[in-house]
């Protein structure tokens, strides 16, 4: 008994000493920052291990940044690792879990963010160049020690105003390479700028209305009615046409005029308009497995201006309808394309399902607010469609993806429309027979008869 | 997922057109039979021909809804 108490006293002794002295560390951190847009796209490739060789089960990742719209998570095999969010006080924490607890892990982590590439100066003239500032953190924000750590970093121009200079660096035209650094305590914050000029479109989608109304005529009809902003330096002073159209290349640089919008393939009737309606400007080119749509909008875009736009197109439904018997299913993205490198604030997605759809069930990629399922009245409703309406919003081009939504539908109930027709004129011809019928003559006929 | 198939329409959407045309050509003729046999009834005569005109106009509400549901589907209104 005695021995057994000593041996529990010796174990749980090592045990405390092995946790204190086991720690994980960073042996080697490549930060890959992609500033070239207006988002910033960050790849972290960690290779983790553990100092006393115990098997890593967990790794957390911290994120100082403001505004990440979407982070992944790999592993050396390239598949995804599970990402359990925890919110402290002003950063977020992701804690990896690995399916394999090894000494050594490699990680890739990807992060997207948005609003942290910010014109600076914040308005400009209409010939001047836009300026941005980027600030970020020099080393990786990490809870463990990192070894030795190197930060690739490319920009959208080799137009460089300045930039932080920690010793080793070095610039190619528009790439800097920041590193290798070595020995970089945990939770180090230090500071990174740089300020250099970025002419890429600088558009965020402030609200998108995805509509998708599916007819089992076979034909599923998609509307997307977005307002979207110049979000990059404002346009300080007037507009001058002419100077716009007489030196375009010096002229409104920063300003959008036209964008790229990729479609289904398989879209066909395909409409932009706005409140006054149709807005011509624009070309349609068919691709092999996407359409390519040039939209222009009725003015450019400068700093701070404003669109508002509605663009719908029709697929045909076995493009993403299944059904087996009375269960259909319905495979779509939740949201589509709309430029590239897009950030869109906030995006509510309706499905219209065929009138008397029921046991409706959504699954979605990621997290969405629901909302109230409502009842649409369109042409030949009467007991109204089903709506299924949901909302998310700080999104970007990685979140295109399909969401599921199931459920059953009775082919029968498609007659209803056709017999909602049939019953309405064939009450009108039976009106007609009986007013044929009433006798609505002053002159009697009676006295006609005696005759 | 696996079991199930690609939703197809039951009417194949290229004869929209045509079938909207040719069923209210159908429904139109009917429409018209109907308003001549009933103008043109013997009024004195005592034979009941109420049957009659309720089958002719139920042929040409047939032929007329289903034509109108397709033309509703060929103009891109996907009821």
């Amino acid at each position: 008994m005695n021995w057994n108490c000593l041996y529990l006293a010796i174990i749980s002794c090592l045990l405390l000493l092995n946790s204190v002295k086991a720690e994980i560390i960073n042996k080697n951190v490549e930060r890959y920052l992609d500033l070239s847009s207006q988002l910033v796209k960050t790849t972290i490739k960690i290779n983790a291990e553990d100092s006393a060789g115990v098997p890593i089960k967990e790794y957390v990742f911290t994120a100082k940044e403001a505004n990440i719209a979407y982070i992944s998570a790999k592993d050396a095999l390239n598949n995804d690792l599970k990402l359990r969010k925890e919110q402290s006080n002003d950063d977020q924490r992701f804690v990896l879990t690995f399916e394999k607890a090894l000494p050594k892990q490699t990680i890739q982590i990807e992060t997207v963010s948005v609003g942290n590439v910010k014109p600076y100066p914040e308005e400009i003239k209409q010939n001047e160049k836009q300026l941005v500032k980027y600030a970020g953190l020099l080393y990786l924000y990490s809870k463990y020690k990192t070894v030795t750590q190197k930060t690739q970093i490319k920009l959208s121009s080799s137009n460089i105003i300045s930039y932080t200079q920690v010793k080793p660096f070095s610039v190619s035209s528009n790439k800097i390479i920041l590193g290798p650094y070595e020995n970089i305590k945990a939770l180090s914050d230090e500071q990174l700028a740089i300020h250099y000029e970025n002419q890429t479109p600088f558009l965020t989608v402030n609200s998108l209305e995805r509509t998708i109304e599916v007819s089992h005529w076979g034909n599923i009809a998609v509307k997307e009615s977005i307002e979207m902003i110049h979000s990059g330096a404002k346009l300080k002073g007037s507009f001058s046409r002419y100077d716009f159209q007489k030196d375009g290349r010096q002229s409104g640089q920063s300003a959008v005029k036209s964008y790229r919008t990729y479609l289904p393939a398989s879209a066909t009737g395909v409409y932009y308009r706005d409140m006054n309606g149709n807005i011509s400007t624009s070309n349609m080119n068919v691709q092999r497995d996407f359409i390519d749509l040039e939209l222009r909008p009725r003015f450019p875009l400068f700093g701070g201006w404003k669109t508002q736009y509605i663009l719908g197109y029709n697929v045909p439904s076995y493009e993403y309808l299944f059904s087996a018997g009375k269960n259909y299913q319905l495979k779509m993205r939740l949201i589509d394309h709309v430029h590239d490198n897009m950030a869109i604030d906030k995006a509510v997605i309706n499905v219209i399902l065929p009138e008397g759809s029921s046991n409706i069930e959504l699954m979605t990629p990621y997290s969405i607010k629901r909302r109230q399922n409502e009842f649409i009245y369109t042409y030949l409703d009467t007991t109204g469609r089903p709506m299924i309406s949901f909302s998310r919003s700080n999104l970007v081009e990685n979140h295109i993806s399909d969401f599921t939504l199931k459920y059953t539908f009775s082919r029968v109930s498609l007659l209803q429309e056709p017999f909602l027709l049939i019953g309405f004129i064939y009450f009108i011809f039976i009106l007609t027979i009986i007013f044929l019928r009433l006798d609505f003559s002053i002159v009697s006929y009676h006295h006609n008869k005696s005759e | 997922m696996e079991t199930m198939q690609r939703y197809v329409s039951p009417v194949n959407p290229a004869v929209f057109p045509h079938l909207a045309t040719v069923l209210l050509i159908i429904g139109t003729f009917f429409t018209a039979w109907f308003f001549i046999f009933v103008v043109s009834r013997n009024k004195q005569s005592k034979e009941s021909t109420l049957i009659k005109e309720l089958l002719i106009s139920l042929c040409a509400s047939i032929f007329l809804g289903f034509g109108i549901l397709f033309l509703l589907l060929t103009v891109g209104i996907y009821v």
